[in-house]
């Protein structure tokens, strides 16, 4: 939890530096190590979202929209607190649902979700994410494109052909999530209040510690319902996880909201839909991890790592041979996700006042931190240089209107998209029609579609309109 | 009537010059997959055709309405277009600010984390105004000893040394004082 509420650094920091470590440990203890790790890391992230604009984690992107205005308007302890609730909400409720339903669900999954269904919804989240965070609809869609194009270098999916690597060899496995994700968020945010500093524009966040009322959280039960069943299905989904889960949760609260344009401006709704969202689909994404052996992201990809390191093979043969392995991690992520209430809402009064340190002597720290973070994954410096190079191309194009969230997730997805959609394709025969036969496909395939031109209409009406 | 600016224009042509080179550089792996109709290029290539379109939507935006943001736009934060530079101290400033960490990553390879970082944390504090020296040296400590304990004696994370020599001398130095703190404390 700590590891992903210290701006700079995150859970899949910490995660990497164990990963060797677990080797020592008992099967059970390493596995129930990760899980915990996942879903307090997964809430940890939140913390810097709302106080310092600063995701710990992709999937904590959607709740800086809402939760970094609530702080610079005096309401962090609002949104830290409903962070900790909801969060707490989501990954409860995920994991008792795992513990009741893996087999059905995990058997669902594997007779309904193939990759025509992962592409479509792949194709859908990125349609949602290219209308939440630019500053017009042109501008969000250039920031996923940017971000999916930035994915494509490194091998080739399907051929392991390489592709832009532009001379450099250590370019040929692409580049890096971690040092991408923290260069865009963490030290983009650096630079954007370094520059309000030298231009004598800085006001320091305020601290508050208002914690929202049950009365108030109660008003958004519904969201809260909403945001775990949009968190559940994509958390399902193998290569989706978390991340996705948090921009559908926001993207639905806009779209059922009556009041749209309170959103990105300090709308609790929408840190409490992203963050519920996001928990729940921490319990959702082992069915996949744990059925299929397929990961939903880089946490759950170490995960496998665990698994592995003690000759443990996710798949469906695990459930006959390691039943107990499959317990251990529920009740691991059970005892976590309850954790983040008690341990969280005793935490978060403190965490409140890294808000009364100076942004100078806070800066460097986080750079720092950041700079740790991304060498460690791979051992590269040039992972260092990738990270301050996407810190200054995140600046520019932050001040141009731009969203790095969608460039975010744009790099999370580009792999996941292509090489679902290259197998997908594989499987109907190139033949179009046989790919929106199948109904989960179809659906999402015309929701996608339809957001896309929703917003081609609203953004060539609004640029024509004199 | 048009609100384009040279600063739109320079915008507009940096998409450009980004889908024209990327889609140039695509010939260099267009060899095909015997599995894969669509090859490796057809994904990228794609990504490129859109993007191609999406510019030429941005422009048209740009030409008409300028700057300003689309109506009723989701998770836009409106400060970001308020800052405005007074004078050249101030670009100076900001250059120096965004060029510091560049160099610091490029310094890791040769001194080694363990001999930039101080440097690296007085510096930034430095720039980014603080002018009590006493708390420059004092946090640049603080911070340094902070990150050595967490990283080094806590995690044992391998982090770079540094190839030259009174550099590498340093970091061997400290990574000495690390194994015989850990043998002494029997971790």
């Amino acid at each position: 939890m700590l590891f992903g509420a210290i701006p700079g650094v995150s859970m899949l920091t910490l995660a990497a530096i164990l990963l060797p470590f677990t080797a020592n440990l008992e099967p059970a203890q390493g596995v129930m190590l990760f899980a915990v790790i996942y879903c307090t890391g997964t809430y940890g992230g939140a913390i810097t979202a709302i106080l310092f604009n600063i995701p710990g984690a992709p999937e904590n992107a959607p709740t800086a929209f809402d939760g970094y205005p609530m702080t610079c308007k005096g309401q962090s302890g609002k949104a830290v607190g409903a962070a900790v609730l909801c969060s707490a909400i989501g990954g409860v409720s995920s994991a008792i649902i795992m513990m009741a339903a893996t087999e059905p669900l995990a058997n669902w999954a594997i007779s309904n979700i193939g990759p025509p269904e992962i592409f479509a919804l792949v194709f859908f989240g990125l349609a949602v994410a290219s209308s939440v965070g630019g500053r017009t609809m042109w501008k969000g869609w250039m920031s996923v494109l940017l971000g999916l194009l930035i994915a494509t270098i490194g091998q080739d999916p399907v051929g392991g052909i390489n592709r832009y690597n532009f001379g450099f060899s250590d370019l040929a496995a692409g580049i890096a999530f971690v040092p991408a994700i923290m260069g865009f968020f963490a030290v983009s945010e650096i630079f954007v209040q370094a520059e309000k500093k030298a231009t004598g524009m800085y006001k320091a966040p305020k601290l508050s510690l208002d914690f929202p009322t049950f009365l108030e959280l109660w008003s958004y039960k519904i969201a809260v319902l909403r945001s775990m069943l949009v968190g559940f299905f994509c958390g399902i989904l193998p290569g989706i996880g978390a991340t996705l889960a948090a921009f559908m949760g926001y993207g639905e609260a806009v779209r059922w909201s009556k009041n749209k344009e309170s959103f990105g401006k300090g709308n609790l709704e929408g840190v409490i839909s992203s963050e519920t969202a996001n928990n729940a689909a921490t319990g959702a994404a082992m069915i996949p991890l744990l059925a299929l052996g397929l990961p939903g992201g880089a946490m759950t990809a170490l995960m496998v790592g665990v698994f592995q390191m003690h000759d443990l093979e996710p798949g469906p043969m695990v459930f006959y041979n390691s039943p107990e392995l499959i317990w251990i991690v529920f009740a691991a992520m059970f005892y976590a996700n309850l954790s983040i209430l008690f341990i969280g809402l005793i935490e978060t009064k403190t965490i409140l006042y890294l808000l009364k340190i100076p942004f100078q002597f806070l800066a460097p720290m986080i750079l720092l931190l950041a700079s740790i973070g991304s060498y460690i994954g791979r051992g590269l410096v040039l992972d260092v240089i990738i990270m301050f190079g996407a810190g200054i191309m995140g600046f520019l194009l932050r001040r141009s209107g731009y969203s790095i969230p969608g460039i975010v997730l744009g790099i999370i997805l580009g792999k996941i998209g292509e090489q679902n959609f290259a197998q997908g394709m594989q499987m109907v025969h190139y033949d179009v029609l046989e790919y929106l036969s199948r109904p989960i496909c179809l659906i999402l395939i015309i929701a996608g579609t339809l957001t896309i031109l929703t917003g081609v209409y609203k953004a060539l009406s609004y640029s024509l309109k004199s | 009537m048009s609100k384009l600016k040279t600063s739109h224009i320079v915008e507009t042509l940096v998409w450009l010059t980004i889908v024209a080179v990327f889609y140039v550089y695509s010939f260099e792996f267009g060899q095909e997959i015997e599995i894969y109709k669509f090859g490796a290029t057809g994904w990228p290539r794609f990504i490129l055709g859109f993007l191609l379109l999406v510019t030429l939507g941005n422009l048209l935006h740009l030409y008409k309405k300028g700057s300003e943001a689309q109506h009723g736009r989701v998770g836009i934060t409106d400060q970001d277009e308020e800052i405005s530079y007074d004078g050249i101290g101030s670009i100076q400033k900001i250059l120096a600010i965004l060029a510091l960490p560049l160099i610091f990553a490029w310094s890791l390879k040769p001194v080694g984390f363990y001999s930039a970082t101080p440097v690296f944390i007085a510096l930034t504090i430095l720039l980014l105004g603080e002018k009590r020296i006493k708390w420059v040296l004092g946090i640049t400590l603080f911070i340094y000893f902070l990150l050595i304990l967490l990283f080094m004696v806590i995690l044992n994370a391998p982090l770079p040394q540094g190839n030259i020599s009174p550099f590498y001398d340093f970091s061997a130095f400290m990574l000495t004082l690390n194994t015989k703190l850990h043998q002494s404390l029997n971790f």
